[in-house]
């Protein structure tokens, strides 16, 4: 098992260094000249010889007048920096943001906090919802429940996410009031301690969770359904009800435990995603989150701070398709992930 | 799971109670269509802060000797400085002496020495800015400046500490007279302790400023705590003090100052506190309704607008929120427009420009585009500037309005010799072409060589757009698509791109591929915007092929007389002639209107909305949030 891992983690590493060079070349192929594009706000306050000598400083201290693989190399701390020093990945500095002017480390923490804690409420919330409703309607396939649980997952599935936000923003927000409609924090509230900030939190991103983990719903419920059903539909099933086994052993001790396999997948990938954040929801909701971010960096051609959060996400993916590799060994023992 | 639901809805109502029971009646919140970057640097060109941080910056710094009035001029502080006094040398340089008022103090009561006023042009001055990332230019206006910045000189000489009380700044003979010379004095205070830390000094032994002690170790930490600091312990010395700014949820958080001196007119802001948070462009109507935010600033959009409207006619709604909305509008100080390069191709010819002009209704555009709040400008001008108000009649009487009559450019465009089809023969219908010259065909890619060697232009413009923009959407239906185009005998070939790349066509940067050199795309969408009441259009002919290749004159429009007006109107006025300045103004603008590099399209009226019990809020095109809310208060 040892080797294996250690076999993963040399071709994570190979792969990331394939798809840093691929993303950074691919983002500074764009046409765009980001010297211009920080002048550009205040080209119309400057003369004539101020804009050509900041033109000429800014393009010098970002280094854009080098060759694109000397610019990679020092992006990934292998070569000298403009100021002479070697400052890159590799030295735990993954870049700056134009657009918040810091790094990007400081520039994500917040949001990625954020992320987190949302996602969190939103997975656990989901899974501890579909799991018990997808075996429900497979162990009573074909049901009235089960009926109306495939029409409402149905729609759920269908109906894009930022609609279902919307609707739910009018009718919560706006119509009852319940919820408030944007935000993490009540506007100009002081705490008198965490607890209250917390709960102010919690209280804000309620209807982005509800949102989230509704339009979630339906493609885990169907899931697990339908590996339930496989699973009940196996000859194990019904020797164990033969030996008389009682029907909530068989279920969850023989039929869950091998329906497990298909659905582990997408549950650990969900608990990975728990770092990404959605854009759409971040953005009508206004959370500062990492999809948001990832958003207005894309927008505002923020690329360090882009290949940083895509590079974040590579690495997650990697590790996480390892993780999901190695779990399968421990759900199923037939199966040898270092064979 | 009815158990479920209970405690639920329990849980919902319990948080509600929580969040809700702290909000302040009349506490102002600012919906920011910009986020909050963070980043409240002491000047916003250093950094480039974006256009909320700049606001949050200038709120709370605002003791400055050269302010804006309300009327867009710049004026003495009287509050801050006591005297201001302009004297030109006989080696054509210009010295300002500035003399500060006594007693001024920043937000923790600690009086504003003069050093507080001068650092930062000296900061301007340094090598050691560039060193920390900030972009400075101060070096290339003050007198001595180049040389303490290159390490050739060890102080700056054009920049003096005469007194306690007293500065002096010297202009470079090339940057003076100027006609806004005036913003030369403009010195705000800012606590050089706080910015750059104790170690540093700046001194002045009778040869100009240095300083101390100044290098990029020895004030990099303290310097970037204080660009980013939000805190009670932030110094400042302007209206409201800056105590919070929640990376979380990008809500700043602004109080009264109590040490504020008042502005130039010794006016102090009433409203307590203030807090800017982030609007959505989807939800921000939501938003307003239900009170996430109460001020929405600067609407600019017409459908928008008439949103807006709706709010504040809703008295269900007031009734809802416990208040009303009320609004105030003020016009745009600029105009969006067609761009037109004038050096190849058809729109190098002003007839073709002019027919473009004409066969688009521009009044209709306008109206339709804002949506009744707009209307149409027939110069390089927004009806907020002082000259277009001091001019008005005398625009109306001069200026061609280029109206809607696609008969007039058909006949504009025979007199220009568009006569003929591809084949040389009279035009009959299709695309007009015209006989041109070598010299005049360039290597634009529709022409056409007959074979006795005559070259023959057609009227197809190359139109650069951008994408996902609505005034693009309404010019190809009303312009490139329309019919009266069509029977003019004209094309428009609409060519969709992103921003960044209509901008390497525009300013022609091969820097970014040789594509973008090879002059393609006569004309362009977009827009013209004075943030400032400094209209400064220097340069923006010029005819110096340097300059152009730096981005300078867009148009590509090389005229002479274009070019000296330009620069006549602010280099050759000596600050306050107006009476010559709106002479040259009007001369350029006349010029401009028959040339038409550009054809103005619309000029928004903008409307901001904000809470019904906020008394005495005027804003204007220039006169923005950060000065009026000084003078806002709370309804009885």
């Amino acid at each position: 098992m040892g080797k294996y891992i250690l076999k993963r983690c040399g071709y994570i590493v190979v792969v990331f260094l394939i798809l840093s060079f691929l993303m950074y070349a691919l983002y500074n192929l764009i046409p765009t000249d980001p010297a211009r594009q920080e002048l550009e706000p205040l080209r119309q306050g400057l003369k004539a010889d101020e804009y050509e000598v900041l033109y000429k400083q800014t393009r010098q201290r970002m280094g854009l007048d080098d060759p694109l693989v000397v610019r990679y190399l020092r992006w990934m701390g292998l070569w000298k920096d403009v100021d002479g020093t070697f400052n890159g990945i590799v030295q735990g500095n993954f870049g700056y943001s134009n657009l918040y002017k810091r790094g990007v480390i400081e520039v994500i923490k917040a949001p990625m906090g954020n992320t987190i804690f949302i996602n969190i409420f939103s997975t656990i919330l989901s899974l501890g919802i579909t799991i018990p409703l997808g075996i429900y309607c497979a162990v009573h396939k074909g049901k009235r429940f089960d009926g109306a649980t495939q029409v409402v997952t149905m729609l759920g599935y269908s109906i894009p996410v930022y609609i279902i936000a919307l609707v739910f923003m009018f009718l919560f927000c706006v119509i009852w009031r319940i919820f408030p409609i944007m935000g993490t924090k009540t506007p100009g509230m002081t705490y008198a301690n965490k607890w209250q900030e917390f709960v102010d939190m919690l209280y804000h991103i309620t209807l982005p969770v509800i949102v989230m983990t509704f339009g979630s719903l339906g493609g885990m419920t169907r899931y697990v359904r339908s590996s339930m059903i496989d699973a009940l539909s196996m000859d194990y099933i019904r020797t164990a009800r033969a030996k008389g086994l009682k029907e909530k052993v068989v279920i969850y001790s023989h039929a869950w435990r091998n329906a497990l396999l298909p659905v582990i997948t997408s549950i650990l990938g969900w608990f990975l995603s728990i770092f990404s954040g959605s854009v759409i929801i971040e953005n009508t909701f206004s959370l500062n989150g990492m999809g948001r971010l990832y958003w207005q960096g894309l927008n505002n051609l923020d690329f360090e701070l882009v290949l940083a959060i895509q590079m974040f996400y590579s690495i997650v993916s990697l590790v996480g398709s390892l993780l999901i590799d190695i779990s399968y060994g421990f759900v199923d023992p037939r199966v040898r992930v270092d064979k | 799971m009815k158990k479920f639901i209970a405690m639920l809805l329990a849980a919902v109502m319990l948080l509600s109670f929580a969040a809700v029971s702290a909000e302040d009646a009349h506490q102002l919140i600012y919906g920011a269509s910009t986020e909050i970057g963070g980043d409240f640097s002491a000047s916003d060109g250093w950094f480039t802060n974006n256009a909320t941080d700049a606001m949050i910056r200038r709120m709370t710094d605002d003791c400055t000797t050269v302010v804006m009035n309300k009327e867009g001029a710049y004026i003495v502080n009287p509050t801050v400085a006591a005297d201001v006094q302009g004297e030109m040398n006989e080696d054509g340089t210009k010295t300002y002496t500035v003399k500060i008022n006594d007693g001024l103090v920043f937000n923790n009561g600690e009086a504003i020495t003069i050093e507080d006023f001068v650092w930062t042009s000296a900061f301007g001055c340094s090598p050691v800015a560039n060193e920390l990332g900030a972009k400075v230019t101060a070096y290339l206006t003050i007198v001595g400046g180049q040389e303490y910045f290159d390490g050739t000189a060890p102080t700056i000489s054009g920049l003096r500490i005469l007194d306690d009380n007293t500065l002096s700044v010297q202009i470079v003979a090339d940057k003076v007279p100027y006609y806004y010379d005036i913003t030369y004095a403009a010195f705000t205070a800012f606590d050089m302790d706080f910015w750059l830390g104790d170690s540093v000094a700046l001194k002045d032994d009778g040869e100009g400023v240095y300083f101390e002690g100044f290098t990029k170790d020895a004030v990099e930490e303290t310097f970037t705590a204080a660009r980013f600091m939000a805190s009670p312990e932030r110094v400042s010395a302007g209206p409201y003090n800056l105590v919070e700014f929640d990376q979380s949820s990008k809500q700043a958080t602004l109080e009264l100052n109590p040490n504020y001196a008042g502005n130039y007119e010794g006016q102090k802001p009433s409203i307590e506190k203030i807090v800017i948070t982030r609007a959505e462009d989807a939800t921000w109507a939501d938003a307003l309704k239900t009170g996430a935010f109460n001020f929405y600033d600067t609407i600019t959009d017409g459908e928008q607008v008439n949103t807006a409207m709706d709010i504040i006619e809703d008295e269900a709604n007031k009734e809802k929120l416990g208040y009303g909305f009320d609004y105030v509008q003020f016009d745009r100080p600029g105009y969006g427009k067609i761009m037109f390069q004038c050096d190849f191709g058809p729109t190098q010819f002003e007839a073709v420009r002019h027919a473009v002009a004409q066969l688009l209704d521009r009044n209709e555009f306008a109206n339709t585009f804002c949506a009744g709040w707009g209307g149409v400008v027939n110069g390089p001008y927004g009806t907020a500037m002082w000259m277009a108000q001091e001019a008005e009649e005398w625009l109306d009487e001069n200026l061609n309005n280029y109206a809607y009559n696609p008969e007039a450019a058909v006949e504009e465009l025979i007199a220009d010799g568009w006569v003929y089809d591809a084949e040389g023969n009279d035009y009959v219908e299709g695309i007009r072409y015209k006989k041109v010259t070598e010299e005049e065909a360039g290597d634009y890619k529709h022409n056409v060589k007959l074979a006795d060697g005559t070259i023959l232009m057609p009227l197809i413009i190359e139109w650069s757009s951008s994408e996902g923009n609505s005034v693009s959407d309404l010019l190809s239906v009303m312009l490139a698509n329309g019919t009266q185009t069509a029977e003019a005998g004209m094309k428009i070939n609409q060519n969709v791109m992103t921003f960044s790349e209509l901008l390497n066509y525009m300013y022609r940067d091969v820097s970014q591929g040789a594509q973008y050199g090879i002059k393609t795309y006569g004309m362009f969408n977009l827009a013209s915007n004075w943030s400032t009441p400094v209209y400064d259009r220097s340069y923006d002919f010029t005819l110096d092929p340097a300059l152009v290749e730096q981005g300078y004159n867009t148009n590509f429009i090389f005229d002479e007389t274009l070019d000296k007006l330009t620069m006549d109107m602010v280099y050759g006025v000596e600050a306050g002639d107006d009476a010559k300045y709106l002479e040259i103004w009007e001369q350029f603008i006349q010029l401009w209107n028959e040339l038409l590099p550009e054809v103005p399209l619309y000029s928004n009226i903008y409307v901001s909305v904000f809470p019904d019990w906020l008394e005495d809020y005027e804003q204007t095109s220039y006169w923005s949030f950060e000065n009026a809310i000084v003078y806002a208060k709370i309804a009885d």
